[in-house]
């Protein structure tokens, strides 16, 4: 009896061919129903094989990201490059993942690495494609969106002529929030080392910034 | 300070007192600190930053009177202002990454073990991480219940039948007895009805508890620092 009310077994051949019954949408519901869970339990569920899991995490957490690559590397296509290479090491890597541990710091510190890595061969970095347009409030006045956009290139680029350890670690503090342990964690630095660099790289930036005071 | 339009007016008489800073700040306060470093009023120089980014009304009086503290901040308030319109700006749409990924995962999923389902003619077979993903979301369906992980391995009595071994979270609103006779027999029911696999065990263990406010994701957690 019990393989007569299984859809997936045997097929009969003596029923006239009909139209399948309307299918739900598997994709969509199994989003909605994934949507909700934290990220240890769609890791657990990734490290699963479950590739539904593992699509909620891309999409959770590729925006910051590819942000995060962005001002580190200072293009885009590379940035790309890096968050994508680093997504699917994460997938391979995932049966080593410990539960209990942030997915969200364990990728920072793929990517991360993966930019840093990128940096430390010898290419130069194109600053011309480095600034971004910053989104304009419709409430400003021209001249002062003009200002914030120059002040915010000229951040951009002052960014990049940082040494690329102390770089990370402003971003990943000023730009992403993450808590001093995190960063020594994402860099494989001790915390001091990262309150040093971070005290460094704030001094070379309000430098850097002196002419919008 | 500058940041909170807080910047010491000029006519403001400079002191030291924030000399007394020099005494070693609170280990919370530590925390917080970017830079060891101490100005020449004895001040940490990281002290001073903080001050200068602390909600108005909060920052330390002496470190805003300080003519050292004062320059060791001047060009924060730019930074910030410029950090601050960066952080805004930074929200790239990713949707074409975000399917390049799935897609380059979704190639070279693995499959796992494949496991004999129960017809007649002992031919069919499914991949247990297939099979897995259908017992998750039966379990799934179990209101207050959230599945981690689910493993599936042969029973002793043969390879036809097997056990699953499945892991939620759960919320404590109701006896987490019946929670998991729930998520049994969505189990049961999924395997028999919708996979056809004979499964003669399944163990149900409740690791965490789902708290109702929980706001999913990393980013949201680190995003209150």
């Amino acid at each position: 009896m019990r393989n007569q009310t299984s859809p997936y077994l045997a097929p009969r051949t003596d029923l006239p061919i009909r139209p399948p019954p309307p299918v739900p949408a598997l994709d969509a519901t199994a989003e909605d129903a994934l949507s909700d869970l934290d990220d240890s339990v769609l890791a657990v569920r990734a490290r699963e094989d479950d590739d539904d899991a593992f699509a909620i995490l891309v999409n959770r957490h590729s925006s910051h990201l590819l942000a995060l690559a962005q001002h580190l590397l200072g293009n885009r296509a590379d940035a790309e490059d890096a968050v994508q290479e680093a997504f699917l090491s994460a997938w391979r890597q995932l049966p080593e993942f410990r539960h209990g541990a942030s997915f969200g710091t364990w990728m920072y510190r793929i990517v991360t690495n993966r930019c840093l890595n990128v940096l430390r061969r010898p290419r130069p970095v194109p600053l011309d494609t480095v600034a971004e347009p910053t989104a304009a409030d419709p409430r400003s006045s021209p001249p002062r969106v003009a200002e914030t956009d120059a002040a915010t290139t000229a951040l951009v680029e002052a960014l990049m002529e940082l040494r690329p350890e102390l770089r990370a670690c402003w971003v990943l503090r000023e730009l992403h929030g993450l808590h001093y342990n995190e960063i020594a964690h994402v860099l494989g630095a001790s915390e001091q080392t990262v309150r040093g660099r971070l005290s460094r790289a704030r001094r070379a930036l309000m430098e850097a910034m002196r002419p919008w005071r | 300070m500058a940041l909170n339009g807080r910047y010491p007016h000029s006519d403001e008489q400079p002191e030291s007192a924030c000399a007394t800073r020099a005494t070693p700040p609170l280990p919370g306060d530590t925390e917080r600190l970017a830079g060891a470093e101490l100005l020449p009023c004895g001040c940490p120089l990281g002290h001073a930053w903080e001050q200068a980014r602390a909600p108005a009304g909060t920052a330390d009086p002496s470190s805003i009177r300080c003519p050292c503290c004062r320059k060791a901040i001047e060009g924060l308030a730019a930074l910030d202002r410029a950090t601050r319109a960066l952080r805004t700006a930074e929200h790239p749409d990713t949707r074409s990454l975000a399917d390049r990924v799935i897609n380059a995962v979704r190639a070279e999923v693995r499959l796992g073990a494949l496991l004999m389902l129960n017809d007649p003619g002992r031919d069919l077979r499914i991949a247990e991480s297939a099979a897995a993903k259908v017992l998750r979301r039966a379990a799934d369906t179990v209101p207050g219940t959230r599945t981690a992980s689910c493993r599936l391995s042969p029973s002793k009595s043969g390879h036809i039948a097997h056990i699953v071994a499945i892991t939620v979270a759960a919320k404590l609103d109701k006896p987490l007895r019946e929670q998991a006779e729930a998520v049994r027999q969505a189990v049961l029911h999924a395997a028999e009805h919708v996979l056809g696999l004979a499964v003669t065990t399944v163990d149900v263990n409740v690791n965490a508890v789902l708290e109702p406010s929980r706001v999913p994701g990393a980013r949201s957690e680190m995003s209150d620092r």
